[in-house]
């Protein structure tokens, strides 16, 4: 049968959906995922660009005090005159940073025992979870306070770094049962059975089944991180090197008279604010990352 | 019997923690730039006081004698935390550190978990409101109430509430476990005043602590609910009495592990809150132990903190295995 | 193949229950089905009766709803379920409904199903249950379990004292056989008595159930897809399909000479210990979904060789072609 190249053409190709377009349809699939992806985007836009929009000092002025919200000051100004939205949209980068650097810390660490105490078990296991179980119970807050006295973290890298290390343990619970499971399961015994080597089965075999619960974690620890962060700004632990949220909710609180003044309430609540939009943001999309990446929730 | 295995078990592991804990501290203070204990010993000197005695104060302060090898010292510290003995407080000079921890104490566990069985209560019947009305706008505006404040961090909540509740609408005030005009004792006056002074705070933990109990339990509860032996139960004409026994003591079970996860939350949250509403707990201890360089003072609170936590944990642990048949044979 | 002896004519046993015009739906997101339609049964007292489909026949809806017991969504939306002595349960109020369960009526889980609290021991269950029907004496209770118990060769005071957890599959069964008959019901359900066990558990299922049927005058109804177990243990046989019955016979007659199309594939669809292998045939296609069933016209037509015209348009009905011998089809075939 003579076949001419465009009859083979319209045969043998496949088309491939592009990853992009299956990606987009899943997001407006619901517009709460939208909203959430719209406010993600806005902050990390904050982030990237916010300190090239203002002078490296924000100026102040000392006639508007807790001025109230006004055109040139949408949220109003803080104890020095310094308006306020210039100071949230400067102080994004750091704390936002930092969460990120956290959250990839504590998702490598968290991760990486798991899989090892969840797939090798045995004496590896329990002496993991040993360790496990004595950061999951020394509360977090406390021991950071206490390892700042000798670490001074400045950097978003290093801030990133230290809550990472403290921040893990949760995680490789989690990932350890996941790997616990998977291992049970038929076709990692196959593959013993024919020799693949154990770095190959945790690599290219549970690796993949378990990353979309970490990717899921990535974005969920990020949250979690710029609140520990903030608090530790709050408490006046982490050194002030720039002005940002949790910088500006300390100063409101301890010299600024904020909670005894009523028109210091914007001061006080956007950095509030902005924590809470952002988790709020990445909850709302996170539902949209469940559904492309759980294998058992596409095509339903 | 099994059980006893099992408390002896969790005990020991306690311990263990406690002891690396401590071990923590002790090294962490070595590791701090310019070595606290020999600048303290420096500081001593500098003003005059004979070598023997600045070494023997500052062995009293830190527990140890500071120029002995570092394993020594580390067994000596040891052998004094057996004793209970911590040190002596640098900023509150004189004063030892386990009478400072001591008298701090009541006032974070008192306040964590009058929070927690506030929180828990609330919470449990909020997720079970969830769970069983789940299909109706009752129980989903519970839910939505619960995930609402179970996202909201802690000491936020904290701040909002001193906020709301101290300067834009007086009600409550602000600062202090009491007002330091009335005379401590059993008197209305003074418990009045505790109590006034103590439900902001209070009301911060259980608040922060209310949204995790209502979405467990209403998993729990749902879950329960889908059970093959609670369909059994009615099938064989149980009473409907029984059958909320069976379903309450079957979703109470997986409860025991956010008590463990919500204990440890709460006490390090006492670093905020007790920061916040200005009590003399050990979290603040903690926090103001630091402004101050009083590391004997930041090693004995951290340490109490801690070893709070891990009680707790141990008692709902036993708690759970006396509960779980299917725990106790393992 | 053997089966169960008749006691006596079945025209002449009362009728134990009967159900006229059941008809149960779900409430679906597309709207509301029916996973029974217009449904019409008498059992008499004293037989053994299979009720025989696929799964999606609506038996085990069925089992629920002799019960009065129909999950949510799902509900009885018509017609009535008479019991003798008690009457319609369809209109009890929920106390009497609640005692008729378990002292009337019972049922036997199948195996594979947890149906006992995990937190609490097989005999503290037992006295819960009894004591939520009145029966106060407890070692009386537990005199009868443990009799029970025996009688299925389990060991007494093991098992009363045990947790489930401790229990293996065929263990649950029979302790569930142990709840469904302590309080001496006059008519006892059992969901699937032989799935998920082994073939020696299975006979020996079997022979318990129809030794504790004569002992206690039973009336008996089994749910199950296995053509073996109707032709070991029952007298009259019911074949269900997409909610509603497609033939009703003693079954000695279904087995030797099946009417309804649907009958006589799955008699033909079981392999002989003789003969060649592949004189057995599947029946091609797959049962219906509860959306997919037709309201009009024969539900089985899309997989019966025998289709007319008529099938599309009018719904057969379930009518006696011999006296005691019910089927519900447009063509009176003989096999």
């Amino acid at each position: 049968m003579a076949t001419s190249p465009a009859n083979v053409q319209s045969f043998y190709v496949v088309k491939r959906p592009n990853a992009f377009a299956v990606a987009w349809k899943v997001i407006v699939k619901k517009p709460s995922r939208v909203i959430g992806l719209i406010l993600i985007a806005i902050f990390v836009l904050m982030a990237a660009i916010g300190p090239m929009l203002y002078p490296p000092v924000l100026p102040i002025d000392p006639l508007a005090i807790y001025a109230a919200p006004s055109f040139a000051h949408p949220l109003g100004t803080d104890f020095q005159g310094t308006d306020v939205l210039a100071e949230i949209i400067t102080g994004a980068r750091f704390v936002l940073l930092g969460a990120f650097f956290a959250a990839l810390f504590a998702v490598l660490i968290g991760t990486s025992v798991g899989l090892v105490a969840g797939y090798f078990r045995k004496w590896r296991d329990s002496v993991l979870m040993r360790i496990t179980d004595l950061f999951l119970t020394v509360p977090s807050f406390p021991l950071l306070i206490v390892l700042s006295t000798i670490w001074r973290f400045t950097s978003p890298l290093a801030l990133g770094l230290v809550l990472g290390i403290t921040g893990w343990a949760g995680l490789a619970r989690a990932v350890r049962s996941q790997t616990f499971s998977l291992r049970e399961r038929g076709f990692i015994e196959a593959a013993r059975g024919i020799g693949l080597s154990d770095w190959h089965l945790l690599t290219r075999e549970i690796f993949p089944n378990i990353a979309p619960y970490i990717v899921m974690n990535l974005l969920i620890a990020t949250t979690g991180a710029i609140y520990s962060e903030i608090g530790l700004f709050f408490l006046g632990i982490v050194p002030f090197s720039t002005n940002n949220w949790g910088v500006m909710l300390n100063m409101a609180f301890t010299q600024s008279g904020a909670m005894y003044t009523k028109s210091g309430l914007l001061y006080l609540l956007s950095p509030l604010a902005c924590i809470m939009l952002v988790t709020f943001g990445v909850v709302l999309f996170l539902d949209a990352v469940d559904e492309l990446l759980n294998p058992r929730l596409k095509g339903v | 019997m099994a059980f006893l295995k099992v408390f002896v078990r969790k005990a020991i592991g306690g311990l263990v923690m406690i002891f690396v804990v401590a071990s923590f501290t002790f090294f962490l203070i070595r590791l701090m730039p310019g070595n606290p204990v020999t600048t303290k010993l420096n500081a001593l000197l500098a003003t005059g006081t004979p070598y023997p005695i600045a070494l023997s104060k500052v062995s009293v302060m830190y527990g140890f004698v500071p120029n002995q090898p570092v394993w020594q010292q580390y067994l000596t510290y040891l052998g004094e935390l057996a004793h209970f003995n911590l040190g002596e407080s640098i900023s509150y000079t004189g004063v030892s550190v386990t009478h400072i921890i001591l008298s701090a104490a009541p006032w974070t566990i008192i306040m964590v978990l009058t929070g927690v069985i506030v929180s828990f209560v609330l919470g449990v019947l909020a997720g079970v409101i969830a769970a069983v009305w789940r299909n109706s706008w009752i129980g989903q505006s519970s839910t939505f109430l619960a995930t609402f404040l179970h996202g909201i961090p802690q000491f936020m909540l904290a701040l909002v509430l001193a906020y709301v509740f101290t300067t834009v609408w007086r009600v409550f005030p602000f600062g202090a476990p009491y007002n330091a005009a009335i005379q401590p004792g059993w008197t209305p006056a003074f418990l009045g005043s505790l109590a006034k002074h103590a439900v902001l705070p209070v009301a911060a933990y259980a608040i922060s602590g209310y949204g995790g109990w209502a979405l467990t339990m209403r998993s729990s509860v749902t879950s329960v609910l889908g059970d093959e032996f609670i369909l059994a139960a009615e099938l064989r004409g149980l009473t409907r009495g029984l059958r909320l026994r069976y379903i309450a003591r079957n979703a109470f079970l997986p409860l025991f592990t956010t008590l463990t996860l919500s204990l440890g939350f709460m006490f390090g949250g006492s670093v905020f809150i007790e920061s916040i509403f200005d009590y003399p707990g050990l979290g603040n201890l903690l926090t103001t132990s630091i402004g101050a360089e009083d590391y004997p003072l930041m090693q004995g609170a951290f340490l109490l903190i801690t070893t709070a936590v891990i009680v707790a944990n141990l008692l709902a642990d036993l708690l759970y295995t006396a509960i779980d048949p299917r725990i106790r044979r393992a | 193949m053997k089966s169960a002896p008749l006691r006596r004519p079945l025209s002449d046993s009362e009728i134990e229950v009967s159900i006229r015009g059941l008809s149960v739906s779900y409430q679906t997101s597309t709207g509301l089905y029916d996973a029974i339609h217009d449904l019409s049964l008498a059992i008499h007292r004293g037989s053994i009766t299979a009720i025989i489909g696929e799964s999606g026949s609506g038996k085990s809806t069925l089992a629920m709803a002799m019960l009065n017991s129909v999950t949510f969504p799902g509900q009885i939306r018509m017609g009535a379920i008479d019991y003798a002595d008690v009457g319609d349960i369809t209109g009890l109020s929920a106390e009497s409904l609640r005692r008729f369960r378990g002292e009337h009526a019972a049922m036997v889980f199948q195996a594979s199903q947890d149906t006992l609290n995990p937190l609490k021991r097989v005999g503290a269950q037992l006295l819960d249950m009894a004591r939520s029907h009145g029966h106060r004496d407890r070692k009386a209770i537990l005199r009868e379990g443990s009799l029970l118990a025996e009688r299925m060769s389990l060991p007494a005071s093991r098992v009363m004292a045990a947790y489930q957890h401790e229990l293996s599959g065929g263990m649950r069964q029979r302790v569930s056989m142990i709840f469904a008959l302590a309080l001496k019901p006059r008519v006892v359900l059992l969901d699937e008595p032989t799935t998920a066990l082994d073939v020696l558990s299975q006979s020996h299922v079997l022979q318990i159930v129809r030794a504790i049927h004569e002992e206690r005058h039973l009336t008996t109804v089994l749910i199950t897809h296995d053509m073996g177990v109707v032709a070991e243990l029952s007298d009259r046989v019911v074949v269900m399909y997409a909610g509603r019955i497609m033939e009703d016979a003693p079954s000695q007659d279904l087995l030797r000479a099946p009417r309804h199309p649907y009958a006589k594939a799955l008699i033909r669809a079981i392999p002989r210990l003789t003969g060649p292998l592949d004189r057995a045939q599947a029946l091609p296609g797959a049962p219906l979904e509860l959306r997919q069933i037709p309201v009009v016209g024969c539900v089985f037509r899309d997989r019966c060789t025998l289709r007319q015209s008529i099938c599309d348009e009018v719904t057969p009905v379930l009518r006696e072609v011999v006296p005691g011998h019910r089927t519900a089809c447009h063509l009176e075939v003989e096999s």
